[in-house]
């Protein structure tokens, strides 16, 4: 029987969601193999209480969004944190850096500020709060990956994200490299597997992906300073997409 | 073999000629660099290029091919052809054709392996004399000439190519295609003068003596920690190493999951999982992986086949942002002090 | 110019797998499963023929391939039996095939025991875990060739009672005179009456005669270090001490570089080593 499939949302802006609706050449084939119970961007109705497979976009960034991943934990065989909000709180996780009470009061107004924002939480990844069984990194995410693992976990085969960084596909792709025109790349320790789409298309690599588990962040940041940026340069631009998963430790 | 003189201003004429059988793969430019790729007209072509950012490897051993395509229902394979044009690679310096030479001890030796040698056999190889450049260290290994491996090869003597004809091929397009004349002794006289240069140019200095067992002898050493603490771990040096043969085979299924295609890539014994088995990683550590490139290049490579595995291109000297490349790790194992 | 399509034939690409059904299926363990496979093209099965200690290469395709050691014995013919754990994607899938199903096999690979040159003497085996796989095809072989031989010795340690593979077999095993068994476990159950502790353990209660003796290992990497070191104080030559290696390889032919060990390839200058070898290899032990 086909695996019935949710698919959800907590903080982002969906873009990841409009990705799987873009993937137009291969949606009918991938509809054929599951059932499709629920897709928030698409579906009027409501979640399902049954279901096998649930597709996690966003940063968690509420009480609620806690609650709502313990409830789908409890009734999925299977998690995919599809985004880099998913994965490693993404943009929203760049709220880390702010006094959030603070902020709050700068938002909602002095005084009124915590109170209308009760049940916020600092923006975090899936897997700060549940066990995620399936990665789909990316800012957004890239459709032929999102098959590749939706296939292996069809297949009942282990996740597998590559966890080596981005220079041997710009190599494959023969980019010149960033570094050697006098611009930082996050490409020196961020994870692979989009092909080095941005520097192929001439802009180094922002970290979307996230820090790849086997970088060398020390040798790294004394390449940045070597070819001439201020020490912090390296760890500041990698703010933008890994802010949660540093502070996370 | 056998010799002509062909002046420089008949090359467009080859070229455009060997278009008429062949696709044609010359050194074109790609902003401040070069790369080897199909030209759509002669003047892209770069005889007066440095070096590539990859080397020639891609057009026998692609970084990404097909092995074959599948039916998972019965597990059986429908198509394993490979599509092979017809190609000249045009332009190799000694380096690259002494790479493929090395390369095809692997692909073309014992269990020859049907998808490259596919591909050598229908490629036409047109090398070319090239000056070294401060990343250039072909002369330490002996790589810095070749007497095979290639149908015709250009030698620059003033306004001519001094031509070495190797194969019949070779020949048959050189007559078919350019007029130029017979050689002279003034010819091969200037010939002599140009490799005389050329060795006279090399700046390099690498100590290559009794590195086998240096690589034995000073298996424990610190410089190993050394290198891995600077390494990136990144595989750039692998992808852009001429000689590097590493290789990894996965399955793709196509949307419908009922076909699909076993598809083999570029790998690295730089990255990770490489070495990984059930039990646990043979080199989970950068340095274990670092000193294994070096070990299996100029050790391993070399008990099978009496060479090391390295050609001296200095591809990797330009790609790795570490800095580490064989001649400061050669360096390195005869100092026994990683230079900083 | 053109494109050019060319046909490769099964016999010369080195990749391409042969189907095999899967024509039995018996649960070992929880953990571990013994399939027999048979090829079903009548020549690639006729021309199959093996060492005792090669390795086939099984593929799913749509998951991908896996090395695999031979359990059977060569001297069985037209069909092979592989002993697989159930570890990783391409172990795990065939672990949810049926009697019935297809797969894929490419090989044999490799360098296996020197059957041909062991005969006449006394051999001493020692297996830990799943290492008893390779081994098991080398004791199957010996087995039908028994007037051959010498001593046999068998030494083999599990974890625990539960997951000796071949337990059934062992079992009978234990009461022949024509071979030597002793099974231990790390960690005893209420029903355990064999011995205890590590395999190495065994090395006091038996007699070796150096001079004429054999000797294979096979099992965790952990392991061989301390066997061989067992062997030595018996006083065994260097080179007569057999091990085999576990390494990652893929390609099967010495091209894909996956399994390198020191300055060698598994795939084809082992995956079975003596240790005269072995001790040249970096990596190795």
């Amino acid at each position: 029987m086909a695996p019935r499939v949710v698919v959800l949302s907590l903080a982002s802006d969906f873009g990841c969601q409009v990705q799987l609706s873009n993937m137009t050449d291969e949606i009918l084939d991938v509809l054929g193999l599951i059932d499709l119970s629920y897709w928030q961007l698409a579906s009027s109705g409501h979640m399902p209480d049954a279901y096998d497979v649930a597709i996690v976009e966003g940063a968690v960034t509420t009480d609620e969004h806690v609650a709502l991943l313990e409830s789908v934990r409890a009734t999925a065989g299977v998690v995919i944190a599809i985004g880099a909000c998913a994965n490693t709180g993404g943009i929203p996780g760049l709220a880390n850096l702010l006094d959030l009470d603070e902020r709050y009061g700068v938002v909602y107004g002095d005084g009124d500020g915590p109170r209308v924002a009760a049940g916020r939480r600092a923006p975090m990844p899936l897997d700060s709060v549940i066990a995620v069984d399936y990665h789909v990194p990316g800012c957004p995410i890239d459709p032929p990956e999102f098959l590749r693992v939706l296939s292996r976990v069809l297949l009942g085969l282990k996740n597998r994200v590559p966890d080596l960084t981005m220079c041997a596909s710009c190599k494959i792709n023969e980019t010149v490299c960033f570094f050697d025109r006098g611009e930082l790349c996050l490409g020196l320790v961020t994870r692979a597997g989009c092909g080095a789409r941005c520097p192929s298309l001439n802009r180094p690599c922002t970290g979307c992906r996230g820090i790849a588990p086997d970088a060398n962040l020390v040798a790294a940041r004394a390449i940045s300073i070597a070819s001439g940026r201020p020490e912090g340069a390296l760890d500041d631009a990698l703010r933008i997409y890994n802010t949660a998963k540093e502070v996370r430790g | 073999m056998f010799f002509r003189v062909i002046p420089k201003r008949e090359i467009p004429d080859l070229v455009r000629g060997l278009a008429h059988e062949f696709e044609v793969v010359g050194p074109v430019a790609k902003g401040e660099s070069f790369v080897f790729a199909p030209l759509t007209d002669p003047s892209e072509l770069r005889l007066d290029y440095d070096t590539t950012l990859l080397p020639a490897k891609q057009w026998f051993f692609p970084a990404s091919e097909t092995l074959m395509r599948f039916r998972v229902a019965d597990n059986a394979v429908v198509d394993d052809s490979v599509d092979v044009t017809p190609r000249v690679l045009f332009g190799l310096h000694p380096c690259d054709v002494n790479s493929l030479l090395l390369m095809d001890n692997v692909f073309l030796g014992d269990d020859p392996d049907p998808y490259y040698k596919a591909r050598r056999d229908n490629t036409l190889i047109v090398g070319l004399s090239c000056m070294p450049t401060d990343t250039c260290f072909c002369d330490a290994w002996g790589t810095d000439e070749t007497h095979w491996g290639f149908d015709i090869f250009l030698s620059e003597i003033g306004d001519d190519y001094y031509a070495s004809i190797r194969s019949v091929k070779g020949a048959e397009v050189v007559d078919r295609y350019v007029t130029g004349r017979e050689v002279t002794e003034e010819d091969t006289a200037a010939f002599q003068a140009r490799t005389a240069s050329f060795k006279a140019a090399f700046a390099s200095d690498i100590d290559t003596s009794q590195l086998p067992v240096l690589l034995d002898a000073k298996y424990d050493s610190g410089i190993w920690a050394e290198l891995g603490d600077l390494c990136l771990s990144c595989g750039a040096c692998s992808m852009v190493c001429p000689t590097c043969h590493c290789f990894d085979v996965h399955d793709e299924l196509e949307a419908d999951q009922t076909h699909g295609t076993r598809v083999r890539t570029w790998d690295s014994c730089m990255f990770r999982d490489f070495a990984e088995v059930a039990h646990g990683n043979f080199r989970e550590v950068r340095a274990a992986r670092v000193r294994y490139r070096y070990y299996h290049k100029q050790w391993g490579y070399l008990s099978r086949f009496e060479r090391v595995l390295c050609v001296g291109c200095g591809r990797c000297t330009r790609a790795c942002k570490a800095h580490i490349d064989p001649p400061r790790v050669v360096r390195a194992l005869q100092t026994g002090v990683v230079d900083r | 110019m053109s494109v050019q399509k060319q046909g490769l034939a099964t016999a010369v690409n080195p990749y391409r797998p042969h189907p095999a059904r899967i024509t039995s299926i018996i649960d070992l363990t929880p953990m571990e499963k013994l399939f027999e496979l048979r090829l079903i093209d009548d020549e690639a099965r006729e021309a199959f023929s093996f060492e005792s200690g090669q390795f086939v290469e099984l593929s799913i395709f749509g998951v991908g391939e896996a090395p695999i050691s031979i359990s059977s014995a060569p001297s069985k013919q037209g069909f092979i039996e592989l002993c697989v754990r159930n570890s990783g994607d391409v172990t795990g899938a065939l672990h949810r095939k049926q009697c019935g199903d297809i797969v894929g096999l490419r090989g044999p690979f490799g360098r296996g025991f020197p059957f041909a040159e062991m005969k006449g003497h006394d051999i001493l085996l020692v297996a830990g875990g799943l290492g008893i796989a390779p081994l098991k095809s080398l004791i199957n072989h010996i087995h039908d060739d028994r007037h051959d031989f010498g001593k046999v010795t068998i030494l083999y340690g599990s974890r625990t009672p539960s997951e000796i593979l071949f337990r059934q077999q062992f079992d009978m095993w234990q009461h022949r005179d024509d071979f030597d068994l002793i099974l231990t476990v790390d960690k005893p159950d209420e029903t355990w009456t064999g011995e205890t502790g590590l395999v190495t353990k065994l090395f006091d209660q038996i007699d070796v005669d150096p001079a004429s003796t054999y000797g294979a290992i096979c099992g965790p990497p952990v392991m061989y270090k301390y066997v061989i070191a067992e062997m030595r104080k018996k006083a065994m030559d260097v080179d007569r001490i057999y091990v085999s290696f576990e390494r990652r390889m893929k390609c099967g032919i010495g091209k894909c570089g996956h399994c390198g060990v020191g300055h060698q390839y598994a795939c084809i200058d082992g995956p079975v080593f003596n240790f005269w070898e072995a001790m040249n290899l970096q990596e190795a032990i």
